[in-house]
């Protein structure tokens, strides 16, 4: 049987061609359907625990998927802010502890999320190199970052600018790195995370300057009376935020009414959750609180719907490839029928002869299911990463 | 001794065709070469496949190394082909996949009859050596020439040493040069192992080679 | 000592050494409060942290990282201090833009108390700052605000019960007996506010001078009439500070400077010259080196009382 074994390998490994097709296309039916359903079961897990560990969300009306998406994926889509007096306005409920993000720039392709300290308590990251942020402009790295843009503590991060059209709006502001954050496999892994404070500076609502007040800036100013100075365009503003210049920068208007993305609500207890809830629901407001899990709930029912229908698809082609696959090998063995004759004349065995014929199509199944699995288990290992990049795109 | 064959009051066709081949008697002695001679379509390439027991007779008795071979189950015909028989074929029926040593071995690959081991490697290789081919033991048959490749198939032939050989038409594709080869190996075979060898040929340029010539009209029964 | 004791001793202090040594970046490492068994709370000046210590008793461990001699309304943390202070239980600021370091470093918003967050009608606005806004519509930059506010007693009393309501409502346990100290503390700012009341009412409407423009809420709580100048007790003031004292002195003839700490003789002798008498008015913002934050207040109005009745 082992000889046989042999001729039937020697066969396949001299028509490699047409062996890599059919074990291709075949590993590609099998593992289809079930990678799908592998990548899906995982995404599913992924969006249910980080919805499941956050309560609840407050942001401007409007979709609440948007919403939800930016704000425990820190997507690329921006929803409209709302105020910081929102958040002001939740602590002082005394109902929860108000999260706030601000989720809107980014650094090379990376997402900067302006939140406060609170946020790594919330979602357990730790430093795990350097330090934690201590001052404006500084920032700390998810571990994702970290390795893709080579940086660590002590580095610099630019941020970048919105739109190269619109020179008088955000412009990059470059941010000292504290320290790079434990591997949390989550999105939290490929974000930047500054002060709240800092992405306002980045948007323009904070800066800083020479000190308008003094004679030596006089060639900045373009009126001035007893009770303010204005500044003319020609000020230089910094573009990063050092231990010398960090007591110039300040912000104008009122901080109650700067930008938020969101407000990640933690009510210490059920009832709390409710009345807040209710409060929101019935309230004629432009600001809406959303259940996360109850979102991706919906997200999940659809993306499942969609996976039905693929693996329907992917069955019905799979079937197709395995009747080609068959007749392939039936003409085989057809064109080899010659060969099976001179087998037998020369004495052939049955069982040998059979084992020739068959081991194409046993070796190629079993490289394929063999494949197929290979390729589950890879889905597997690193279906989550694939998951949470293609979310960052 | 018993002859090497031995066919009595054979009767033959295939399904229900027009074609019978009918022989009354035939005996060849052991150590000879016999020439089947004869139009085409007289079941020169039947009688051959009858002896070797590839298929059995409708009726009669075809005796072949002392065994009736038509009366053996199908196994063990085939098993009894590849112990005792030798078969060279005049498209050479070699395997395209294979290596030129791989397919000198087949027979021993193909049969738990027959193991292969070192002792027939080496003979392998001697073989090889001996019609001329050994430096293209790695190639495949699409990269030899017509007599190299059949001369391979001669040596696969004739590894299990079998006591009987059977060919049909083995110059029938070669040049003249590579035909007297491919027969002086054949008749060396022969020779060295004292064993029995029939042939089948339309070549009568090589007749005088054999020991005998049967012209196959005179064994069809009228 | 012999040749294997001191390998052992070598040996011995290298373990105690290392093992005593933990890297920044080591986070196993706990910061203050973590892992200990008691309350940390960090505070920005002097007052808050005295309010701290009295009110959470042995179960509270109060810091105030600012080094002795700086004023804490103009001090800034390193990195390092800015780090302790996130790993504080508790961060207890004054608010009125008092230490203006807060607003541009990373702190715990859940930890922190504005401890005149809830009195902000009642602080003053400076009037005289000048802002900046860029451009004809822009939006204004921040005017200052008056941030001594513990100079008023009842503001005091405020912040201190800021302190007790953030203790008792996050760590009871910890604070046991919380309700008696901060009742002392009431007593003592009440009896305070009496004798500042009494010492400065004999001189109510009289022109006062102040060295620098921090006792505006005790101005405001007495009813002084007082104005200020930029004097620092360490520096002689130049000529132009001296003019400008006496264009002032002319149209508030003032007989008394209150100083944040004893000025140079040369300016003491310089003032008594102009008909000015130094007082030494200290705010206290930071840790005295002796006595605590009622024992200095009870020494500045003594200074009170002995100037005004010395005159």
């Amino acid at each position: 049987m082992i000889q046989a074994f042999y001729l039937g390998w020697r066969y396949l490994a001299f028509h490699r061609f047409k062996t890599a097709i059919l074990v291709t296309s075949i590993t590609l039916i099998v593992f289809l359907p079930v990678g799908l359903r592998v990548l899906v079961n995982q995404s599913s897990q992924q969006l249910t625990s980080r919805a499941e560990a956050t309560p609840l969300v407050i942001g401007a009306k409007g979709s609440p998927l948007e919403l939800v998406l930016n704000t425990l994926y820190f997507r690329s889509e921006v929803p409209e802010p709302l105020d910081f007096a929102e958040v002001t306005a939740l602590e002082a409920t005394g109902l929860a502890r108000a999260i706030p993000l601000y989720v809107r720039f980014r650094s090379r392709g990376w997402s900067i999320v302006g939140t406060t300290l609170d946020y790594f308590e919330f979602r357990r990251l730790r430093v795990v190199s350097g330090r934690q942020m201590t001052m404006l402009g500084e920032c700390v790295l998810g571990s994702r970052v970290a390795d893709d843009l080579a940086v660590g503590p002590g580095d610099h991060v630019v941020s970048s600018p919105e739109s190269v059209f619109d020179l008088a709006g955000v412009y990059p502001l470059k941010m000292r790195v504290a320290g790079v954050l434990a591997h949390s496999d989550t999105a939290d892994d490929d974000a930047i995370f500054v002060d709240l404070k800092t992405s306002w500076v980045i948007q323009g609502l904070g800066h800083g300057h020479q000190d308008l007040t003094r004679p030596e800036a006089s060639s900045g100013v373009l009126r001035r009376d007893d009770t303010n100075v204005t500044a003319n365009a020609s000020v230089v503003q910094y573009t990063e935020i050092t231990e010398d210049n960090a007591d110039s920068f300040h912000f104008h208007g009122g901080l109650s009414r700067f930008p938020v993305t969101a407000v990640v609500v933690v009510p210490p207890d059920q009832k709390s959750s409710t009345i807040l809830q209710g409060r929101y629901e019935t309230v004629e407001s432009l600001t809406q609180i959303v259940r996360p899990v109850t979102v991706m709930d919906e997200l999940l029912e659809t993306i499942l719907t969609v996976q039905s229908f693929v693996v329907a698809g992917a069955v019905i082609v799979g079937l197709a490839t395995l009747a080609s696959a068959s007749l392939v090998f039936l003409l085989s063995l057809r064109l080899r029928r010659r060969e099976i004759e001179t087998l037998f004349k020369i004495g052939g065995s049955r069982a040998a002869v059979g084992t020739v014929m068959v081991f194409e199509v046993i070796v190629v199944l079993l490289t394929s299911v063999v494949l197929a699995g290979g390729l589950t288990l890879l889905t597997r290992e690193f279906g989550s990463a694939a998951i949470r990049a293609f979310m960052r795109m | 001794m018993k002859p090497m064959i031995h066919v009595e009051g054979l009767q033959f066709r295939y399904g229900e065709g027009d074609f019978r081949l009918r022989v009354r008697r035939l005996d060849v002695e052991r150590g000879v070469s016999v020439a089947f001679v004869g139009p085409s379509g007289s079941g020169k390439t039947t009688l051959l496949n009858l002896v070797a027991g590839i298929v059995p007779p409708i009726d009669g008795c075809v005796e072949t190394d002392g065994v009736e071979v038509g009366r053996l189950a199908e196994r063990e015909r085939r098993r009894f082909r590849v112990t005792r028989i030798g078969l060279v074929f005049q498209e050479f029926e070699l395997l395209e996949y294979l290596t030129v040593i791989d397919n000198i071995l087949l027979p021993y690959r193909i049969n738990p009859a027959l193991r292969l081991n070192g002792d027939v490697r080496r003979r392998a290789l001697e073989l090889a050596r001996g019609v001329g081919i050994a430096d293209k033991l790695g190639r495949h048959p699409r990269n030899l020439s017509q007599g190299e490749r059949q001369r391979v198939a001669v040596c696969r032939a004739v590894l299990p040493r079998p006591a009987l050989l059977l060919a049909d038409e083995p110059t029938g594709n070669l040049d003249p040069a590579n035909k007297d080869k491919v027969l002086q190996i054949l008749f060396d075979y022969v020779a060295e192992t004292r064993s029995t060898m029939l042939a089948v040929t339309h070549d009568h340029d090589v007749l005088d080679r054999f020991d005998r010539v049967i012209d196959f009209k005179e064994f069809q029964e009228g | 000592m012999s040749r294997s004791r001191w390998v052992v001793s070598l040996v011995v202090s290298s373990w105690l050494l290392l093992g005593g040594c933990a890297s920044p970046d080591d986070p196993e490492r706990p910061g203050p409060g973590e892992g200990n068994d008691g309350l940390t709370v960090y505070a920005v000046n002097y007052p808050l942290a005295y309010f701290g210590e009295r009110i959470g008793g042995d179960g509270v461990e109060v810091v105030l990282p600012v080094p002795a001699g700086e004023d804490p309304a103009f001090w800034s943390p390193a990195p390092e201090q800015v780090e302790a202070f996130q790993h504080a239980d508790l961060i207890v600021l004054n608010g009125a833009g008092y230490a203006k370091w807060v607003e541009r470093v990373t702190l715990p918003t859940s930890k922190l108390v504005d401890t005149t967050g809830g009195v902000r009608d009642r602080l003053i606005g400076i009037e005289s700052t000048v802002t900046h806004t860029h451009g004809p519509e822009g939006d204004h930059s921040h005017g200052e605000t008056a941030f001594t506010t513990w100079l008023d007693p009842t503001l005091a009393v405020d912040q201190a019960w800021s302190i007790a309501f953030e203790l008792s409502t996050r760590w009871p346990a910890s604070v046991e007996g919380w309700q008696e100290r901060i009742a002392e503390i009431e007593q003592d700012l009440s009896v305070l506010d009496a004798s500042l009341q009494q010492v400065f009412s004999e001189r109510r409407d009289e022109p006062l001078l102040g060295s620098h423009p921090v006792y505006q809420y005790l101005a405001r709580r007495y009813a002084l009439n007082l104005e200020s100048v930029h004097f620092e007790p360490h520096e002689f003031p130049d000529d132009a500070a001296w003019a400008e004292l006496e264009a002032s002195l002319a149209r508030h003839p003032a007989r008394w400077m209150l100083w944040e700490g004893e000025p140079m003789a040369e300016t003491r002798t310089r003032l008594e010259e102009l008909g000015v008498t130094s007082v030494v008015f200290d705010p206290c913002g930071n840790r005295p080196d002796e006595g605590d934050l009622l024992s200095v207040m009870q020494s500045n109005v003594e200074n009170v009382r002995r100037a005004f009745g010395s005159n």
